[in-house]
C-alpha cells in the first residue's frame, strides 16, 4: 500500500464541515459560527482538496460531520454532496452517513438533497430530551422538533443515530433515565451517549473556573453511565464500543474503521487521513485551511508516523476500547508482539485486578475496567 | 590615596522597616558624596542580587566607602548596609558590631513597626549612637510630627533630634550629612595593637574567589600579610584588599576603624564565617573578638528529587548553592516513603523559599519539599540531650524525660483597634503576653512569648490578615521550654509515610489530625483503588478520612483524527507527574507534604 496520502487505496472517507450556527458552550471542534460567508469559499477549496486525488474512489464508507453540516443550504449542500459524489462515488452496499442538526431537517428541501444524493444513515445530534438540559446545552431544537424529524426520516432511512449527552451540570440520574427513556420510544438504530467533558477554550470552562458553572460529582455521572449501559442492553442494543450501542447490525461501519485501524481519507479542516502507517491532520482553523488549499494545497498541518512498537500500543488500547476486545492471535499476527510481551508484567496486573479479562483467545475490558479505562490506558501506553 | 585620620571616619549602617527607603537613601548618599554619579546611579545600588530586586528585600550585607571634604578636611564614611529580615538576626548583629553609629531611618506616612523597634534595640545593645531620621517628607499624607512623638515615646530618641528628610528628593540630605558627622564618633582602637578585624560578610566571585568584608578593631591588615581566621583556624596570605566605592578598590593598607574587604586564596564560602576574627597567626596574635556563633539555623526541611529526577544532580544544585550561602547545611537522609534526598537546615522560612527557588529556577531541578519543621530538643530518661531536626528522629514515648521546643519572644506593632484580634491569635497559639505599650494614642506594641512553631509558618500571614495589613512583627530566640509534645504520623493505607510526621501539642493533636486527614484527602486524587489517610499517635488512630477509588474516568469520543490527540493526552498523564512521589503505590503530590501543616484554627 502506497503511504501517500491521496495515492492511498482506502475505502472510507470523511469530510468536515467546519460551520454551526452557534457554537455551543461545551463545544471545542473545529469550526467557526456567524461566519456564513465563508461557506461557498469552502465548497472551493473542499473541491481542490478532493480533486488531490487526481481519480474517484470507490467507497465502503463515508461520513460527513461537523460542525453542522445541514448548516449549509438546501443549495449549497447539494454542492457539497455533488463534488463529493464526483470523487467519492459508493456502491448501494455502502454506508453513507450524515451528522444532522434536528432543526435544520425541518427544511424539507434538505431533506430531499440528502435523500436524493443517496445518504443512507443520519447521526442526529440531540444531545438530550429534557427542556432544562437541552437548555443548558445551548441546544436550539426541542423535543417535540425531534420526534417529527424522526418520523419524517424513518421511512426512507437505513439507520438512524442519536447522540446523547449526560452528566450535565445539576443532572440527576433520574433527569438521565427519562432522557433514555424518552430515547427508547423513537424509531432509533443507534445511540452514542457521551459523558459532558468541560475542556478547555469553551465558554463553560470559563464558568467553570469562575465557578458559576458546577461540574456533576464523578459519583453521579458514573451511575448515568452504568445505567444506560445495562438499560440500552435491556432494550437490544449492543454495547460494541465505550460511548456506542445498536441494535443487531446496526453498528457505525465508520467508526469500526477507525477502530480497527484500517485506512481512511480526510477532508476539510482539522480532518485528519491515515495510510495505515501515518496520519496526516489538516490545519484546525479554517481560514488557514482556505490559505494553504489556495496555494496549492494540501493543507496538513501536521504528520505522525508511529513506529511499531507505539502503533502497536495505539491499536492495542484503541482495540480494547471495542468491547468484543482483541483476538489475541489476530493482534500478534497484525502487529508482530504478543499482548503481553508489548506491554510486559502490568498487563497481568491489570488483568488480575480484575480490570481486564484475557481468555485463551481474547483480551477484553471488564466492567470495572471499562469505568476507569482512561487509567488503563495511561498504564499500558507508558514505556 | 592618603590614609585617613582614625578621628575623621564614621562607620554607620541605616536601619529600616521593609519599604521605608533604606536603598533609596543609600543611593542619596553616595549621590551626594560623589561616590557614584547621577549618570552612574542605577537605582538602589546596593541590591544587586537578582533575587532580592525580585523580592524587594535585602537580603547580604554590603559596605561601601564615601568621602567628602568639610572645611578642609577629608571624612570618610562607610555605610554598611544590613539585611533587613528577621530570618538574618545574627548578620544584623555582626553588622552593628562594626558601626558606631545607626540611622534609624522611619517612613513619615507608616510610623514605627515592629522590626523598628527590634532593631533600634539590638543597636543601643551594641551602645551605637542612633540617629532618628524620618523619610518620605514629601508625601502628601506625611505625618512627620507625629512619626517623632512615636519615635520619642516608644524609643526615646529624642523628638528635636530627628532628622528630617526626603530620600527621593533630595531634601535634607545635607543636614543629615552633618548630623551623621558630629553625632556619630570616631571608631577607637589602635593601628599598632595586636591585629583584630571582624569578618561581617562575605560573598563569592568567580574569578577571585572568596571576598571577605571586615572591620578592623586594632592593628593594621596590608597586603602580603599572613593572616589566621582565630575560629575557623585558617591561615591565609592578603593577596589583595581596599575598600568598596561601590567597586572594588584596591589599596596597600586598612587600618584600626576602617572598613574594607580581603583577598586571599579561599575558594569556599563555608570556610569564612560571619563573624570570625582575623588576626595574625603566632605570638602576636589578638584575641578572638565576642559574640561569633555558628549561623542559627531555625527551620528544618527534606528535600528529595521527585520520581524520575536523579539524586546526584540535586546533591550537585546543593553544593552549589552552598558555595554562595554558607548559611544553609545539607547532608543526606533518606526516608522510607521518599528514598534518598537531604536534609536541609536554614535561617528562617524566608532563607529556605529563596534556596528552594534559585534550586527550581538556575538548576531546574523539579523537587519534593517536605514541610519545615523548627529544632526541638528531647532529655531522654538516660540524661541525654538530641537535637530533633525531623520528626522521624523522635524516640518512643518511654524513652522521653522531658521534650523542649524553642520559645520566640515576639514584638507585634498593630493599629489599636486590632488588639483584641491579635490577643486572640497569640492566645490561640499558647502565647503568654509580656507587655502592651502605646506607641502613640493609636498604635500598640504587644509583645508575647511564644513557641516558635507557632510563629515560623503562617503567624506572619495570619497578622497580616487580622489586621488588613497593618500588623507588623519580629522576633528572636530567647531559649527552649519543655512542652507537651508528640510526634503525629500519618499513615496512607496502613503504611506510615515517614516524611509526613509532625510533632504537635499534645492537646492539639486531635484537632490537627483531623485537619491533616482533610486536607490530605483533598491533595490526593483519586487512584484505581481506595486510599485510607490516617493520623495517628503511637498506635492510637486519632483520625481518617478516605479518598475513594476512581469511579469513572473514560473518554468518550475517539474518531479519526482524534485518535492521536486521546493518545498523547492518556500519556502525558502518566509524564505529567512533576513534583510528586509514588509511594506504595499512592501518587503524593508536593502540595500533600505541606498540609500536614495545617493547624485546623477556625477561620482557616
Ligand atoms: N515619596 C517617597 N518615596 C520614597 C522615598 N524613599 C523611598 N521611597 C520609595 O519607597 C519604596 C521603598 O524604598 P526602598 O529604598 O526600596 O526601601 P527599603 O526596602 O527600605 O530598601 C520605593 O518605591 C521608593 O521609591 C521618599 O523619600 N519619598
Ligand atoms: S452544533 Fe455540535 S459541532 Fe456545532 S457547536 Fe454545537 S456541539 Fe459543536
Ligand atoms: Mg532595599
Amino acid at each position: 500500500m502506497p503511504a501517500d496520502r491521496y495515492g492511498m487505496e482506502a475505502r472510507s472517507a470523511y469530510i468536515h464541515v467546519p460551520f454551526c450556527r452557534h457554537r455551543c458552550g461545551y463545544c471545542n471542534f473545529t469550526l467557526v459560527s456567524g461566519r456564513d460567508a465563508w461557506i461557498e469559499r469552502y465548497l472551493l477549496n473542499l473541491k481542490r482538496e478532493l480533486a488531490l486525488l487526481k481519480q474517484p474512489r470507490q467507497l465502503d464508507t463515508l461520513y460527513i460531520g461537523g460542525g453542522t453540516p445541514t448548516h449549509l443550504s438546501s443549495n449549497q449542500l447539494d454542492r457539497l454532496l455533488e463534488i463529493v459524489d464526483e470523487w467519492l462515488p459508493r456502491e448501494p452496499t455502502s454506508e453513507f452517513t450524515i451528522e444532522a442538526n434536528p432543526s435544520d431537517l425541518k427544511d424539507h428541501r434538505k431533506l430531499d438533497v440528502i435523500r436524493q444524493h443517496g445518504v443512507n444513515r443520519i447521526s442526529l445530534g440531540v444531545q438530550s430530551l429534557q427542556p432544562r438540559k437541552l437548555d443548558l446545552l445551548e441546544r436550539d431544537h426541542t423535543p417535540r422538533e425531534v420526534h417529527d424529524v424522526m418520523n419524517a426520516i424513518r421511512p426512507w432511512l437505513r439507520s438512524i443515530s442519536l447522540d446523547l449527552i449526560f452528566g450535565t451540570p445539576d443532572e440527576t440520574l433520574d433527569e438521565w433515565k427519562s432522557d433514555i427513556f424518552e430515547a427508547s420510544l423513537l424509531p432509533v438504530d443507534h445511540v452514542s451517549t457521551y459523558g459532558l467533558t468541560i475542556e478547555k477554550g469553551t465558554s463553560f470552562w470559563k464558568r467553570k473556573h469562575e465557578n458559576s458553572l458546577i461540574e456533576l460529582d464523578e459519583d453521579t455521572s458514573a451511575s448515568c453511565y452504568e445505567y444506560a449501559i445495562d438499560r440500552l442492553s435491556e432494550l437490544g442494543f449492543e454495547h460494541y464500543e465505550i460511548s456506542s450501542f445498536s441494535r443487531p447490525a446496526h453498528r457505525c461501519q465508520h467508526n469500526e474503521v477507525y477502530w480497527s485501524g484500517k485506512p481512511f481519507f480526510g477532508f476539510g479542516p482539522g480532518a485528519a487521513s491515515y495510510t495505515g502507517t501515518r496520519r496526516d491532520m489538516n490545519h484546525r482553523s479554517t481560514s488557514q485551511y482556505f490559505k494553504l488549499m489556495e496555494t496549492g494545497g494540501p493543507a496538513v498541518f501536521e504528520s505522525e508516523t508511529l513506529n511499531q512498537h507505539r502503533r502497536a500500543k495505539e491499536r492495542l488500547v484503541i482495540g480494547l476500547r471495542r468491547m468484543e476486545g482483541w483476538n489475541l492471535a489476530h493482534f500478534e499476527d497484525e502487529y508482530g508482539f504478543s499482548v503481553h510481551g508489548l506491554v510486559g508484567p502490568k498487563l497481568k496486573e491489570l488483568i488480575r485486578l480484575g480490570y481486564l479479562i484475557e481468555t485463551d483467545s481474547t483480551l477484553k475490558l471488564s466492567r470495572a475496567g471499562l469505568m476507569i479505562s482512561d487509567s488503563l490506558w495511561t498504564k499500558i501506553l507508558a514505556d | 590615596m592618603t590614609a585617613i585620620e582614625r578621628n575623621n571616619i564614621r562607620n554607620f549602617c541605616i536601619i529600616a522597616h521593609i519599604d521605608h527607603g533604606k536603598s533609596t537613601l543609600a543611593d542619596r548618599l553616595l549621590e551626594h558624596t560623589g561616590t557614584i554619579t547621577q549618570r552612574e546611579m542605577q537605582e538602589q545600588i546596593l541590591d544587586d542580587m537578582e533575587l532580592e530586586r525580585a523580592r524587594g528585600i535585602t537580603i547580604k550585607a554590603r559596605a561601601v566607602a564615601m568621602h567628602c571634604d568639610i572645611d578642609g578636611t577629608r571624612y570618610e564614611l562607610n555605610l554598611i548596609d544590613t539585611p533587613g529580615h528577621v530570618d538574618f538576626h545574627y548578620e544584623v548583629s555582626r553588622s552593628l558590631a562594626c558601626c558606631e553609629g545607626a540611622l534609624l531611618l522611619v517612613d513619615a506616612f507608616q510610623g514605627v513597626e515592629a522590626q523598628t523597634v527590634a532593631n533600634v534595640y539590638a543597636a543601643m545593645g551594641h551602645d551605637l549612637a542612633v540617629i532618628p531620621v524620618i523619610n518620605k517628607i514629601d508625601l502628601k499624607h506625611q505625618r512627620a510630627d507625629e512619626v517623632a512623638l512615636e519615635m520619642e515615646q516608644s524609643l526615646g530618641l529624642p523628638m528635636d533630634e530627628s532628622i528630617r528628610v526626603s530620600a527621593k528628593t533630595g531634601i535634607g540630605i545635607p543636614d543629615l550629612m552633618s548630623a551623621i558627622l558630629k553625632r556619630i564618633p570616631p571608631p577607637e582602637g589602635e593601628r599598632d595593637s595586636p591585629l583584630q578585624a571582624m569578618v561581617f560578610d562575605s560573598h563569592y566571585d568567580e574569578f577571585r574567589g572568596v571576598i571577605t568584608y571586615v572591620r578592623v578593631m586594632n592593628g593594621t591588615l596590608f597586603k602580603g600579610q599572613k593572616i589566621h581566621f582565630i575560629n575557623t583556624g585558617s591561615v591565609h596570605e592578603v593577596l589583595e584588599l581596599g575598600q568598596f566605592a561601590p567597586k572594588r578598590r584596591p589599596c596597600e593598607e586598612l587600618q584600626a576603624g576602617e572598613v574594607g574587604y580581603v583577598i586571599c586564596n579561599i575558594k569556599s564560602l563555608d570556610k569564612v564565617k560571619i563573624g570570625d576574627t582575623i588576626s595574625v597567626p603566632g605570638e602576636k596574635s589578638g584575641t578572638a573578638l565576642s559574640g561569633y556563633q555558628e549561623p542559627p539555623r531555625m527551620v528544618y526541611c527534606g528535600l528529595y528529587p521527585s520520581d524520575g529526577q536523579d539524586f546526584s544532580e540535586l546533591r550537585d544544585a546543593l553544593t552549589k548553592l552552598s558555595i554562595n550561602d554558607p548559611s544553609f547545611e545539607f547532608e543526606p537522609e533518606s526516608s522510607d516513603a521518599l528514598g534518598f534526598g537531604f536534609r536541609c537546615g536554614f535561617l528562617g522560612l524566608l532563607h529556605m523559599e529563596i534556596i528552594q527557588q534559585r534550586l527550581e529556577g538556575e538548576a531546574d531541578i523539579d523537587l519534593v519539599q517536605t514541610a519545615p519543621n523548627v529544632t526541638y530538643q528531647i532529655m531522654t530518661k538516660m540524661g541525654e540531650i538530641l537535637e530533633i531536626h525531623r520528626p522521624q528522629e523522635v524516640p518512643d514515648s518511654g524513652q522521653i524525660a522531658e521534650f523542649r521546643q524553642p520559645i520566640v519572644r515576639v514584638n507585634i506593632v498593630i493599629p489599636e483597634e486590632y488588639v483584641g484580634a491579635v490577643m486572640k491569635l497569640c492566645t490561640e497559639r499558647r502565647g503568654v503576653q509580656t507587655g502592651q505599650e502605646y506607641l502613640s494614642p493609636t498604635r500598640v506594641m504587644l509583645t508575647y512569648e511564644l513557641p516558635l512553631g507557632d510563629v515560623i509558618y503562617d503567624m506572619h500571614d495570619k497578622l497580616k490578615s487580622n489586621t488588613r495589613g497593618y500588623g507588623t512583627m519580629d522576633y528572636e530566640v530567647i531559649g527552649y521550654q519543655p512542652a507537651d509534645l508528640v510526634r503525629m504520623d500519618i499513615l496512607v493505607n496502613g503504611n506510615k509515610v515517614d516524611a509526613l510526621s509532625v510533632i504537635c501539642n499534645r492537646g492539639d493533636a486531635d484537632r490537627r489530625g483531623r485537619a491533616v486527614v482533610k486536607k490530605l484527602k483533598e491533595e490526593i486524587s483519586r487512584h484505581m483503588f481506595e486510599v485510607a489517610v490516617q493520623a495517628a499517635i503511637g498506635s492510637r488512630v486519632i483520625a481518617r478520612e478516605t479518598v475513594k477509588a476512581l469511579r469513572k474516568n473514560v473518554t468518550a469520543k475517539c474518531y479519526g483524527g482524534d485518535i492521536s490527540r486521546k493518545r498523547k493526552l492518556w500519556q502525558k498523564q502518566k509524564e505529567g507527574k512533576k513534583r510528586m512521589k509514588s509511594i506504595g503505590s499512592v501518587d503524593i503530590p508536593q502540595k500533600a507534604f505541606m498540609a500536614v501543616l495545617d493547624t485546623g484554627e477556625a477561620g482557616k
